[in-house]
């Protein structure tokens, strides 16, 4: 009997007027989103190789020298992501690069830039589409589903019949997201097809594993918006409000609720901004500076205030012997407190903002878009996961590249009494071809889909709720 | 020649709406197969109620009401396997053409196996036009559409068959047509229970003709007591009365 309904239900949305309208705009704007940002992500691909060029080029004549005066920056580039095709997410706001100098780590200006004002209004790609044009189209298919038959009469008819209502509604459901579904699907294959002759690796690492989850995802939030506005029209006596209650409440889960959970979690759960942050740890580093170049030039005029001349730079004098191990004890002690006192900062700061980034994210994931936009963020690498991975990917090669060149000088700085400032240096040799690479680690799907945890409890809440809302309004629906 | 035990029974039954309005009041009925029974009445007398509650779209307040001696109520699903219902507007699916109707109807009604030429055989017997069988149904009239709600009703084969003001707005013709399949439905031994306004109608066809007001059966004439007395006296007499409930 479900069979019926659902053959039903799909014959009757392909005979109306509203299918070749729908399919006609998933054929043609899906591929389009996905042929243009295709275009762009090419360009950005060309622009990163030819920047990794040149920073390696200008690396491999590095000399120790430029390390000792303190002017090498050594940038390292994120390679922009295969599938921000389909979603662009936090893809043009990272920064393109990161500077790594002996100081630290600054980063570079994002692509964000080039952009113009329209996208602050959501970027034209394939999740946005889903998003924000597919989701509104199911959930006015949806409106009358119900309460539009009601209203022709032929739902009567139907339930004259033996026919139980859980199958009408089931088979409702199934034939209306089916006939949603088919066009989706087709236009997204096309556009995958039209992807091909660009030299796109489609069939590259786990790229055909991620679009699968990409397009299963989409066609799961379809879903939700239909089983949604089959509620609405369940609980609805006529079509007209039906469809004025799914434009409210597509609104507040589409605008309203994904922005304002951030703007409420900022005021529940305030955050320093990072220029307070960066001020603080600048604070922290001159301050012990200050101090350890103090203590080294007491020492160092204790030691050789005394001494006869040259003894300071013969390393076999007594003198010496006792300088150098002080030296290294105190520079250590200091490197040590300064570690320790900026991690903590920094440890601060993270906390705060993972609660607040938290506090946002459960408020909005009472939105089942905001818990869609983030999932599909991640599983297309341009979403939150990408940008803590590119973030540790960067606190880990300031690391490496202090072990590796900028920890192969040790300068040695010493405020002595009556003010006077002297600076000694000591290096090692480097190798500027053996320098390490920077790279950003992907997170893996099955670390997208643990850290997405939430994301998807939400979105199965929002595929069984409103289903068993619509099960218990239609079981007791006044079909007269 | 009608069956022994009633196809249609309402037992003692009655509806008041949530809104205290008393739309059935203790309505007792039964209807044979091979026998017409029409219900008269203005509007909001009930008629149109009794219909919803074998149909089992709303509950009764008391009694109850039996399809082929089962408790419409109890098993509302196994209740609507003996029946088959014809609206006073025949909604269909505007977009399908009349065979579609016809075969998605038939599918719910519990025939998934026909061809098309036995849907054709059922349109042609009521006389739809061989031209609008594979025409989308939006484009029909009303008498047309009458007769592909029939066909549906034949296609199923029910015992019963529940007609709520078939004939309304219906051009003579068509009604004529329309009565003539009723008759030779009766023949089969159906058992019809068709509520309308049409007093000549109900005379010629009912085999029994009761008349509502208020919720209540007030009268109830058999076609041979109707030879001798005038229906359209009775009934505005009726309908002139006092309120029952003053």
């Amino acid at each position: 009997m479900i069979n019926t309904i659902v053959k039903k239900e799909l014959q009757e949305n392909i005979f109306s007027y509203r299918f070749p309208l729908f399919a006609l705009l998933c054929v043609v704007l899906i591929p389009l989103s996905m042929f243009v940002n295709n275009a762009q992500y090419a360009k950005h691909l060309r622009d990163y190789g030819e920047q990794v060029r040149l920073s390696e080029e200008s690396s491999s004549g590095l000399k120790i020298q430029d390390v000792m005066a303190g002017r090498v920056a050594i940038k390292g580039f994120r390679r922009p992501a295969l599938l921000s095709i389909f979603d662009q997410g936090f893809e043009n706001a990272l920064p393109r690069y990161y500077q790594f100098t002996q100081d630290g780590y600054t980063q570079g200006e994002s692509a964000s830039g080039d952009e113009s004002l329209l996208s602050t209004q959501g970027k034209f790609d394939f999740v946005f589409l889903v998003q924000m044009v597919i989701s509104l189209i199911g959930l006015l298919f949806a409106s009358d589903v119900i309460s539009g038959e009601k209203e022709s009469g032929t739902l009567r008819a139907m339930l004259s019949n033996r026919l139980p209502r859980d199958a009408v509604l089931i088979g409702k459901i199934g034939g209306g997201f089916a006939s949603l579904l088919a066009p989706f699907l087709a236009a997204f294959v096309l556009g995958l097809a039209l992807l091909v002759p660009s030299a796109f690796p489609l069939f590259a690492g786990d790229t055909p594993a991620r679009l699968a989850v990409l397009a299963l995802a989409s066609a799961v939030f379809i879903l939700i918006y239909y089983v949604i506005g089959t509620m609405i029209s369940a609980s609805s006596a006529k079509a007209r409000t039906s469809l004025v209650a799914i434009l409210l409440i597509w609104s507040g889960f589409q605008l309203v609720i994904p922005k304002l959970s951030d703007m409420l979690a900022a005021l529940i759960s305030p955050v320093r901004t990072e220029t307070q942050v960066s001020l603080e740890k600048s604070l922290v580093n001159n301050t012990i500076e200050t101090e350890t170049a103090k203590e080294l030039g007491r020492q160092y005029d204790l030691i050789f205030g005394s001494a006869k001349p040259g003894a300071a730079d013969d390393p076999k004098s007594p003198e010496r012997q006792k300088w150098d191990p002080l030296r290294d004890d105190i520079q250590m002690r200091a490197r040590e407190n300064k570690a320790q006192q900026i991690a903590a900062i920094e440890e601060t700061y993270a906390q705060q903002k993972r609660r607040q980034q938290n506090l946002a994210v459960d408020l909005s994931l009472i939105s089942p878009s905001a818990a869609f936009g983030r999932f599909v963020a991640d599983i297309c690498e341009t979403g939150d996961l990408a940008r803590t991975q590119y973030l540790e990917a960067v606190r880990s090669h300031q690391k490496a590249l202090d072990n590796a060149l900028f920890g192969k000088v040790k300068r040695t700085l010493m405020m002595h009494s009556g003010g006077r400032m002297s600076m000694s240096f000591q290096a090692e040799p480097v190798d500027p071809k053996n320098l390490p690479k920077f790279t950003v680690t992907p997170a893996s799907l099955a670390d997208t889909f643990k850290e997405n945890w939430r994301s998807l409890l939400a979105l199965a809440f929002w595929l069984i709720a409103p289903f068993v809302v619509a099960y218990s309004r239609f079981r007791n629906y006044d079909v007269r | 020649m009608t069956t022994q035990s009633p196809i249609l029974k309402a037992d003692d039954l009655s509806k008041r709406y949530e809104d205290g309005v008393l739309a059935l009041d203790h309505l007792n009925l039964d209807v044979h197969g091979g026998e017409v029974y029409c219900l008269l009445g203005a509007n909001g007398a009930g008629k149109t109620t009794t219909i919803n509650l074998f149909l089992n779209f709303i509950p009764p307040t008391t009694g109850a009401c039996y399809i082929s001696g089962i408790d419409v109520n109890k098993d509302p699903l196994e209740a609507k396997k003996h029946v088959a219902f014809v609206s006073e507007n025949v909604m269909l699916y505007g977009n399908f053409t009349a065979r579609q109707n016809l075969d998605f109807f038939a599918k719910l009604g519990g025939k998934p196996n026909l061809t098309k030429e036995q849907y054709y055989q059922v349109m042609r017997r009521v006389s739809l036009q061989e031209k609008a069988f594979e025409q989308r149904v939006k484009n029909f009239s009303k008498g047309m559409r009458q007769k592909l709600g029939i066909s549906i009703a034949i296609i199923k084969d029910a015992a019963a068959i529940l007609l709520d003001e078939p004939t309304s707005g219906l051009d003579p013709k068509a009604a004529e047509e329309f009565q003539e399949i009723l008759s030779e439905l009766r023949k089969e031994g159906k058992a019809i229970l068709m509520s309308t306004h049409d007093i000549f109608r109900a005379k010629d066809i009912g085999d029994r003709v009761g008349i509502m007001k208020e919720g209540r059966l007030v009268m109830e004439r058999t076609r041979e007591q109707l030879q001798y007395e005038d229906l359209v006296k009775i009934y505005i007499d009726y309908m002139k009365s006092e309120p029952l409930t003053a």
